[in-house]
């Protein structure tokens, strides 16, 4: 206690400290029936953000600003992929002093920590994709506050070949830059077994969503949101066995039947920007109020998961293009000229997922999501789906004008439910 | 009952089914001829009756031949002959449409064999651009063209009988096929007359291309294969069909990946039910990569014969647990969809 004056860095911890175990203890105690196998992901999470306990010291940290940059060859080249998308409300504030005010909070938060260098696994190098206009900017700017940043072009069409081809062409590049930085060749073996280690995760998570799909959810979203976080920084071999027991834990729930919804509980599929720990506002603010949410269509959860890689004869650049292709052409996200695909995808999960509604949640600043809103409104309310729009920043004092209209949606839904029966 | 029909069906090693189905086709068309079987002249498939043991013919020979009567035959009795035909090779195809090509031609089979020794020599193989494609794929129709109106000219007396079967004197299938029995006596240009001349020539360059290209490209032929062509003017007619549910495509591109046949369209289109292409031998490599519960599917009439699947997939890719994280878990019980 000889250190009265706290440093920057400190109080920089001490915020984060109580913005994430703010959150953890109330995914712990909040809820009805909290899950045992839970628990990993929680310690996961407390110790890295309140203890600042490095995960990866004897690794080479390859750090990604979006979901573009194929942890698959990452992995393959024996570094150790770490998203760097942040949802801290401190950082958030640090950011702002360097961004324009109305930039996106999860781009200020992200380049706030970068100017701190505050980091319990610091990455060796960042990637950052050409994707939305303030991502691509922010590589520039992180890059002047000393670090070594490597831009990856990234379209922002899909639809044509030329598009297909130089996003192939970049992914190689990109794979020629981390095997210099590494010192390290790309062989055909390293990336069928990296393929096929990130196939499986993605197998365990699809398990995981099958789940959902059940009339009796034994899983709430928020904690899936959670799991799913977990995997831009975790050991990948430890995140695979907390998936295997707490998906074991499920199965002994579907048996017994435990619900962690009510009994006419309106189930939500979440899109548009997303929750990145700690901020699961929205989400948190969703569960609530008595709903479940039972899918996502967001970059920090299904689609980071969803699509897996399919090669004809494993050799070294057909694996290389059909990573690239799943990366380019399966993503939803906003920044595209056009998006039916993503359309297309909220309606087949809240098909598949038999939903009561949408929740579509847009980052104040994030300009591609705010756009993109009234077209998706549009064609859910062509398909009779009920749809939420709401609009949110990383502030902690949202939450009184932001619970009302989820209340009230949830109210209308239910309604809705029992008027069908 | 039928679900786990179904299960079974959508669980299937596809490569080893079809390795299995090729191989024995392979030996009924091309060596059936030792055990005295005929299936008769109107296969839709290329197994060509230069080959002495063949036990059937490819369809185009005697379409060929009976185009090329006189003009005032055909019109006569004799274009009856010509509608019994095409009705015996409607009979064949409607059975298995394009699979014809996926699964039994035995063309079709070597060059998928070609394309084993090449994976077992580690070449990698080679792909067209979208432009290539687009402009080499139109020589089918221009090779069925050649097998339709060239036997009328000469009905007609504008050509000469030089000019009979004229495709067969060009297509490799008459130089290469015969070699599967040990007779090499194709590989020969018929100095006869310049006609004869030029097309044999031509067929030798081809069973010279053929060769090379199938040994680089997979399936190198069939792009360009006027049988292909005819299959697909009336595919729509056969009780099989490869179907795709776009609603529940994400466009991944897993299909594009394994297909060998480079056709886009399996993983960019979203709005066509059905999904077959001229170019596509249903092979339905598709929909053994493809991730998605039922986005594809291969129908008998309605009956969904096999369709995409997660737990199906996996098992095909071999997606297992690595060896790192060795934890016991069942993965039956919770699926209700």
């Amino acid at each position: 206690m000889t250190n009265a004056i706290e440093t920057p860095k400190e109080k920089q911890n001490r915020h984060k400290a109580m913005e994430a175990i703010k959150l953890l203890n109330t995914l712990r105690e909040d809820f009805k029936s909290p899950l045992r196998s839970m628990e990993y992901f929680y310690k996961l999470f407390e110790d890295v953000h309140c203890h600042q306990k490095a995960l990866h010291e004897d690794k080479t940290k390859i750090g990604t600003m979006c979901i573009q940059i194929p942890s698959e060859i990452i992995y393959a080249l024996d570094g150790v992929p770490i998203r760097l998308c942040n949802g801290f409300y401190t950082d958030d504030e640090i950011g702002g002093d360097l961004l324009p005010q109305k930039a996106c909070p999860l781009v200020k938060a992200t380049v706030g920590h970068f100017a701190s260098g505050n980091f319990s696994d610091m990455p060796d190098i960042v990637f950052s994709p050409t994707t939305c206009d303030q991502k691509t900017k922010a590589g520039a700017v992180i890059e002047s506050f000393g670090y070594k940043i490597f831009d990856v072009d990234f379209p922002r069409t899909k639809e044509s070949e030329a598009s297909r081809e130089y996003w192939r062409r970049s992914v190689k590049q990109f794979a020629v830059e981390l095997s210099k930085f590494q010192g390290k060749k790309l062989t055909r073996s390293n990336l069928e077994n990296s393929i096929k280690k990130i196939g499986y995760a993605q197998s365990l998570y699809h398990k995981l969503s099958d789940f959902r799909k059940l009339d009796v959810v034994p899983i709430l979203g928020i904690d899936v949101f959670l799991v799913t976080n977990a995997f831009f920084f975790d050991k990948i071999d430890n995140w695979i066995e907390a998936m295997q027991n707490l998906l074991k834990e499920l199965e002994q729930r579907v048996q017994n039947k435990i619900n962690v919804a009510g009994k006419i509980s309106p189930r939500i599929v979440y899109t548009g920007s997303p929750p990145i720990f700690p901020n699961f506002k929205i989400p948190q603010l969703i569960e609530e109020s008595d709903a479940i949410i039972v899918a996502d269509e967001t970059c920090s959860s299904n689609r980071m998961f969803n699509d897996m890689v399919a090669v004809d004869e494993w050799n070294l650049y057909d694996m290389m293009d059909s990573i690239s292709d799943k990366y380019l052409k399966a993503c939803t996200c906003p920044i595209f000229t056009k998006n039916e695909d993503r359309i297309r995808r909220v309606i087949q999960l809240v098909k598949a997922y038999k939903a009561d509604g949408v929740v579509y949640q847009a980052f104040a600043g994030c300009t591609v999501y705010e756009m993109e809103q009234r077209s998706v409104l549009e064609a859910m309310e062509k398909e009779g789906i009920p749809i939420l729009y709401l609009e949110s920043d990383y502030s902690p004092s949202q939450g009184g004008q932001l619970s009302t209209r989820i209340e009230a949606f949830m109210e209308s839904l239910k309604t809705r439910r029992r008027n069908k029966k | 009952m039928l679900k786990k029909i179904h299960t079974i069906l959508n669980n299937m090693n596809l490569q080893k089914v079809r390795f299995t189905v090729q191989l024995l086709s392979f030996v009924l068309f091309v060596y059936g001829g030792y055990f005295a079987i005929d299936f008769g002249s109107k296969l839709p498939i290329f197994a060509c009756p230069y080959n002495k043991e063949a036990v059937g013919a490819c369809y185009l020979i005697p379409l060929q031949h009976q185009l090329s009567m006189p003009a005032q035959v055909l019109l006569g009795g004799a274009g009856i002959g010509v509608i019994v035909g095409f009705l015996g090779f409607l009979f064949w195809f409607i059975f298995l449409n394009k699979a014809w090509c996926g699964y039994v031609c035995p063309f079709g089979t070597f060059q998928d064999w070609l394309t084993m020794l090449r994976k077992k020599m580690r070449v990698r193989f080679s792909i067209y651009t979208q432009n290539q494609f687009e402009d080499l794929s139109k020589i089918k129709y221009l090779f069925l063209i050649i097998v339709l109106f060239i036997p009328l000219l000469m009905g007609i007396g504008v050509l000469g009988s030089e000019w009979s079967a004229s495709f067969c004197q060009m297509c490799p299938a008459r130089v290469v096929s015969p070699m599967f029995s040990g007779d090499f006596s194709q590989w020969i240009i018929d100095f006869s007359s310049i006609t004869a001349m030029i097309l044999t020539a031509l067929g030798m360059i081809f069973a010279g291309l053929f060769l090379l290209g199938s040994f680089v490209k997979k399936r190198f032929f069939c792009f360009f294969c006027p049988m292909s062509a005819l299959h697909f003017i009336f595919s729509n007619l056969s009780m099989v069909q490869l179907k795709k549910d776009g609603s529940k495509c994400t466009k991944c591109g897993d299909c594009y990946a394994v297909c060998d046949m480079q056709i886009k369209d399996i993983a960019d289109d979203v709005t066509s039910i059905n999904i077959l292409r001229d170019d596509c031998i249903m092979c339905l490599k598709c929909i053994a990569a493809c991730p998605e519960e039922d986005a594809l599917h291969f129908d008998i009439f309605k009956f969904r014969a096999f369709s995409s699947t997660k737990e199906g997939f996996e098992k095909r890719m071999n997606i297992e647990k690595p060896k790192q994280a060795e934890v016991k878990f069942s993965q039956k019980g919770h699926s209700d969809d």
